[in-house]
């Protein structure tokens, strides 16, 4: 038989331990950003650099790279991790999609009008896409290590994690971001990645300004 | 009467009910033909000496296509068509093609002549103009290339003179005061109709004036008038291109081979040639190879492995290759695995391709009213623009991709880059000796304050020396890709006339990638440097381009950084 008072210590063990396994409050980043040298700041990720690593698990999720005019569409496209990417060709003539990234390498091989192939992409980091035909043809997959990114409007506005981009591209299950230390970063194509440091509390919203000049942008997750 | 008019009804009965009935069941089979019928074309395919076998027949434009037997018949079944009249085309390599109506239900013969195998040297080939009449924008992107004024290219005849950009005399190397007395076979493949009429050496600089000259490059007439393309021992490339032009016998209509089994129309006698469709078409003139004096030697094995120089496909030691773009993009093609999605890629998918700025998509080779009268609706697929481009910033942006990645070790920063042939079918840079690409590398900390490099390649004296701004690049950490030719002083750079062997040929291999390390001192093992990384193609090296007072622009291809 087990004491009354072993009982209550095991009871308090567990809720602590419980409590502790628990994601601690989660706060939300919300910000905005100015850039010089480009006529608008809108499409600048801006993520967590070193967090916590999630897959997606949204069976609905559905981003896609479109073929058209000689073009893909869109020209970046920001994936969370473990994430499938759907290549359909809507233009009139075919088209070899392909990355030799050491991020993913992969090759979909030529196919026509009408057709569509699709690829996991279940490593972090920058793929840089071609079209083995069409020399003007270049795109960007920014594959991310979880959903805590953000992705800035017209006016250069961003929210972490950006749950209407995600939910618009159909992951439906979006986990918030714990309280804590973070570095943000920033990646655009033609822009000087710049990084910051904050705060995460454990309720509310904490607000980041960010400034941006042309330059390269510096690497995915950098260590 | 009565038993009369009972036997008429029983006839009536017998006889005409059927007759009716199969009159209705034929007028829906031919006579009204509806919109949702299938088409079926049925017949033969013949010529003066019998039945022609394995001859393509279609409706032109279409995709299917049926294939005569050995009795040179043909059945095609053409899914729902409107109409009841066809043109049905059929075409075979080494025949002319030809059409003939087809009415619904009927079968139809078709007459094919073979391409006659005289061909006649003093042919005066067609200006481009005449072709521009109706394939208006083909010739209008074609124009635009530099293929289509190699003759009057004037970088060409300045490196032929010796002269500089203002035409004054020696200023650099020149091909004649190098070679007092040798005309050189330049007019090959600079002025190929000029020398195709008359096979003696030419003076390049009189090539415009010559009679056979037609255009001030390669004209359209010149390239569809070859009918296959051979090996050659006594040509520049090593390949030859072997010609069919037309008598006055064969009539008016021009005599054009090119890639299509459908083209039947008046103005042409179009013939269909496989070699349109194949990388070594192109052979003729991206492959260069000099044998040298006295049958001297040089060491290939300090430069190239045993398979590439067997991929040259060259005699023995004595000979240098000068271009082997054909031959690079040959032994890649070979590497592939018979599944690889790259098999079967060859130099027509990438230079003759669709650009943004043709589009909206064309459907049609001819335009205005010859495409009301004769054109032929084709796929935007089986088009291929004339606009041959290479070196240019819009091909070279693609064509090759740069990724750096750092890492600090104690008080170093390791920085590692990775450079890739994404999109190159042949090494890269390729074709003519004077061109480079370089990868400079530019590290600093967190302060802007370039970090000092303890390990690692520094870009060679050729890139440039002095400042930086002004495109030297001499010392710098980097690598310079290149094919550097060098003569019997040791000088490099030198064109392939003075040249006696290859110094160094480091250019990057069809897709794939070369890795480069640096080591840095680092002061602060925890502050944050940057690593820039940059990839710049130089149409012409920094000496010669002085020399000859070029004023030739870098192209920055592309920059990452870390």
């Amino acid at each position: 038989m087990i004491k009354k008072s072993n009982l209550a210590f095991i009871a308090v063990v567990l809720i602590v331990f419980t409590l502790a396994s628990l994601p601690a409050w989660a706060g939300t980043i919300i910000g905005s950003l100015t850039v010089k040298g480009l006529r608008s700041p809108k499409d600048v990720v801006v993520y967590i650099s070193k967090g916590p690593v999630y897959k997606v698990d949204s069976p609905e999720a559905r981003f896609a790279v479109d073929q058209k005019n000689l073009s893909f569409l869109p020209h970046v496209l920001v994936v969370p991790q473990g994430s499938t990417v759907h290549f359909p060709n809507n233009d009139k003539v075919g088209h070899n999609v392909f990355s030799l990234s050491r991020t993913q390498k992969f090759n979909l091989g030529n196919y026509g009008p009408g057709e569509s192939k699709k690829i996991v992409f279940d490593k972090p980091g920058l793929v840089e896409l071609r079209c083995d035909m069409h020399a003007e043809m270049s795109a960007y997959i920014l594959v991310m290590k979880n959903p805590f990114f953000g992705i800035t409007d017209k006016k250069g506005n961003f929210a972490i994690p950006d749950t209407g981009y995600l939910k618009g591209h159909g992951v439906t299950s979006v986990q918030e971001l714990p309280a804590g230390k973070y570095t943000v970063r920033t990646w655009h194509e033609k822009l000087k990645s710049v990084k910051k440091t904050i705060v995460v509390p454990k309720s509310g919203e904490v607000v980041l300004k960010l400034k941006l000049k042309r330059g390269t942008p510096g690497s995915l997750y950098k260590r | 009467m009565k038993t009369d008019s009972k036997k008429i009804l029983k006839l009536v009965i017998v006889f005409l009910i059927p007759l009716f009935t199969l009159i209705i069941s034929s007028c829906d089979r031919f006579g009204a033909a509806r919109a949702t019928d299938r088409t079926f074309v049925s017949g033969k395919v013949i010529s003066g000496y019998g039945p022609v076998k394995d001859a393509q027949v279609r409706i032109p434009g279409q995709k299917t296509f049926a294939v005569t037997d050995k009795d040179g018949r043909f059945s095609l079944s053409l899914g729902v068509l409107k109409g009841d009249r066809f043109r049905v085309v059929a075409g075979k390599e080494g025949w002319f093609n030809n059409g003939k109506l087809f009415l619904r239900g009927k079968n139809v013969e078709i007459y094919l002549n073979p391409v006659p195998r005289v061909d006649r040297p003093d042919y005066q080939f067609l200006s481009p103009k005449v072709c521009a009449e109706c394939h208006v924008k083909l010739t209008k992107i074609y124009n635009q290339s530099k293929m289509a004024h190699t003759t009057s290219n004037p970088k060409v005849l300045q490196m032929y003179n010796g002269t500089d950009a203002l035409n004054n005399a020696g200023h650099g190397p020149g091909f004649r005061p190098d070679n007092p007395g040798n005309n050189g076979d330049c007019v090959t493949c600079h002025a190929p109709s000029v020398a195709a009429t008359n096979p003696k050496s030419h003076d390049l600089n009189l090539a415009l004036f010559s009679p056979a000259a037609e255009w001030d490059g390669i004209s359209c007439d010149y390239c569809h008038k070859i009918r296959r393309v051979v090996k050659s021992e006594t040509s520049p490339s090593g390949f030859k291109a072997v010609h069919q032009r037309q008598t006055p016998s064969q009539g008016n209509s021009i005599l054009v081979f090119g890639p299509y089994q459908d083209v039947s129309v008046p103005p042409m006698a179009a013939s269909y040639a496989s070699v349109f469709e194949k990388g070594q078409y192109c052979s003729v003139c991206h492959s260069h190879k000099k044998n040298l004096k006295n049958r001297k030697t040089w060491d290939w094995g300090k430069v190239y492995s045993k398979a590439e120089w067997k991929g040259f496909g060259l005699k023995d030691a004595s000979v240098l290759p000068v271009q082997t773009t054909y031959q690079e993009w040959r032994q890649w093609q070979a590497s592939l695995v018979k599944n690889d999605p790259n098999k079967g890629k060859k130099c027509q998918d990438c230079h003759m391709s669709w650009r943004k700025e043709m589009l909206p998509f064309d459907n049609h080779i001819v335009n205005g009213h010859v495409q009301q009268m004769w054109g032929t609706y084709r796929s935007e697929q089986t088009i291929h623009p004339h606009q041959f481009d290479g070196g240019t910033q819009t091909q070279l942006k693609t064509a090759v991709s740069l990724e750096v990645d750092g890492k600090i070790e104690k008080n170093s920063l390791v920085v590692t880059v990775f450079v890739t042939n994404t999109n190159g079918g042949h090494w890269i840079p390729t074709g003519e000796t004077m061109r480079s690409l370089m990868l400079v590398l530019n590290v600093r900390d967190e302060n802007e304050k370039p970090l000092k490099m303890i390990k690692g390649k520094r870009l060679p004296d050729w890139t440039g020396k002095g400042k930086r701004v002004l495109g030297n690049y001499a010392g710098l950490p980097g690598v310079a890709f290149a094919k550097v030719m060098q003569d019997a002083k040791g000088n490099l750079n030198v064109p392939f006339w003075n040249a006696t062997s290859i110094a160094v040929d480091n250019r990057i291999r069809p897709k794939s990638t070369v890795t480069y390390q640096w080591r840095f001192a680092l002061n602060d093992a925890d502050s944050e440097p940057t690593a820039n990384a940059s990839l710049i193609y130089r149409p012409v090296f920094k000496n010669l381009a002085k020399s000859k007072k070029w004023i030739v622009d870098d192209i920055k291809v592309t920059e990452v950084a870390w």
